[in-house]
């Protein structure tokens, strides 16, 4: 079993996203309010992220995974979904420094296009993947 | 990870005590994969040293120890109570010495590389000394340098839970009996002396805490009945579990709901001859 960073309500909410969205490629009202209730005003801007297809998922021949979102000023940000981090400036001030968020609306987005199904795929080296992982700053285009 | 340090804790209990160690008591904290080691540096160190040669040399673990600080010698206290310390054991553990937190970085985010595939991927990840590459050595009364500091503490937190999480994957994958790949690390926490009154609170801790499922407290005891045994020191070691629910709601306060599972507690011994002995303390 794996240590869950998440509230139930938000698993929950994810999986019923998916499960609606298989069947209707939309989300329903109710369930767009539910987002909005448990994220707070960075679930608007996640959907947005998504409708855009701003998220990536990298992953390199070793089998290492991570995500890249490209945020609406056309900077990257390389995030952890195992355990939450986005090195964007809302999640290190909202999330850690005030604790007033569960998640930045990178890491939103990232949830909700896995659950949507349209994360773009993207093919790295290992030396890539490495120095995906290990930079510190975001990066500008 | 619990596991390992609990099997340290046997390792180094003398035998009268340990017929007193029931199972029962030690499964009062809930099994986890990472583990948090806070307090004095010295003791935290040798702590982190027992659990990589008794993760290597009773479970048979390939470890990988990171630490700013060259190790010149193991613990006294190894030489004679860990049974199965042999070279061939030794040789399971990788000693890696990072000196800035960018190289530390590097040196996790590349354990996914081909270098360190199976039979050699590790099954066990320590780093000691975060304070080390974590934390300026003045007090920190910036914000500014706070938030950076609360960042690289997340960043570097995180890469090392998403990369044990990773080599779980590939223990698994390859039907070894080592899985999962655990995590202990240690963290000396900062004292800001520009805060006075209550308790100041560390702000890299705080975030730490979010991302390890285990806090070791290593606190030493100061009391008479300690120091008067003629004892060179007595420390208490607390290991707790906290499965923090964190929701979102209007009021600041409300935020830090933690729940804290039972706690297991130990009493440490250290002998002027830097012997180390542990005790069961009490069940909670």
């Amino acid at each position: 079993m794996h240590f869950s960073f998440l509230p139930s309500v938000a698993e929950q909410l994810f999986k019923d996203i998916q499960k609606i969205y298989q069947d209707t490629s939309q989300i329903p009202d109710d369930m767009l309010i539910a987002l909005k209730f448990v994220f707070g005003t960075c679930a608007l801007q996640a959907l947005d992220l998504v409708d855009q297809r701003s998220v990536t998922c990298l992953s390199s021949p070793s089998g290492r995974r991570t995500f890249q979102v490209t945020g609406g000023s056309g900077r990257t940000y390389t995030c952890f979904v195992s355990c939450h981090f986005c090195p964007c400036p809302a999640f290190a001030y909202t999330v850690l420094r005030r604790n007033e968020g569960l998640l930045c609306k990178h890491l939103l987005a990232v949830y909700l296009s896995q659950a949507m199904g349209v994360t773009q795929q993207e093919a790295v080296s290992d030396q890539e993947m490495t120095t995906l992982l290990s930079t510190t700053t975001r990066t500008d285009h | 990870m619990t596991d390992i340090l609990t099997l340290v804790f046997k390792t180094l209990t003398s035998r009268g005590e340990l017929a007193a160690v029931d199972d029962g008591s030690l499964s009062a904290v809930a099994p986890a994969r990472s583990a948090l080691v806070v307090g004095e540096r010295a003791l935290s160190r040798t702590m982190l040293l027992l659990a990589a040669v008794t993760a290597a040399s009773e479970s048979g673990l390939r470890v990988f120890f990171l630490t700013q600080t060259q190790i010149q010698s193991l613990p006294v206290a190894l030489h004679s109570r860990v049974p199965g310390l042999t070279p061939a054991a030794l040789k399971k553990i990788k000693f890696c010495y990072p000196r800035t937190f960018e190289e530390l970085l590097v040196q996790v985010a590349g354990l996914h590389e081909s270098s360190h595939s199976p039979p050699s991927s590790p099954a066990l990840i320590i780093v000691d000394g975060l304070e080390c590459y974590l934390c300026s050595p003045a007090p920190c009364t910036s914000s500014r340098l706070q938030t950076s500091e609360q960042c690289s503490a997340a960043h570097l937190s995180a890469l090392l839970c998403d990369t044990a999480s990773f080599l779980t994957q590939v223990l698994e994958k390859h039907g070894s009996a080592h899985a999962p790949c655990r995590l202990i690390t240690s963290y000396q926490p900062q004292r800001n002396s520009e805060q006075s009154g209550e308790a100041s609170v560390d702000s890299v801790l705080d975030v730490l805490d979010r991302y390890f499922q285990v806090r070791c407290t290593l606190d030493q005891d100061r009391s008479y009945e300690s120091t008067s045994g003629g004892l060179q020191q007595v420390w208490n070691i607390y290991l707790s579990s906290c499965l923090e629910v964190k929701e979102t709601s209007c009021k600041k306060d409300d935020m830090e709901s933690k729940e804290e599972q039972p706690v297991q507690e130990w009493r440490l011994l250290l002998s002027a001859d830097g012997l180390m002995e542990f005790k069961l303390a009490q069940k909670h």
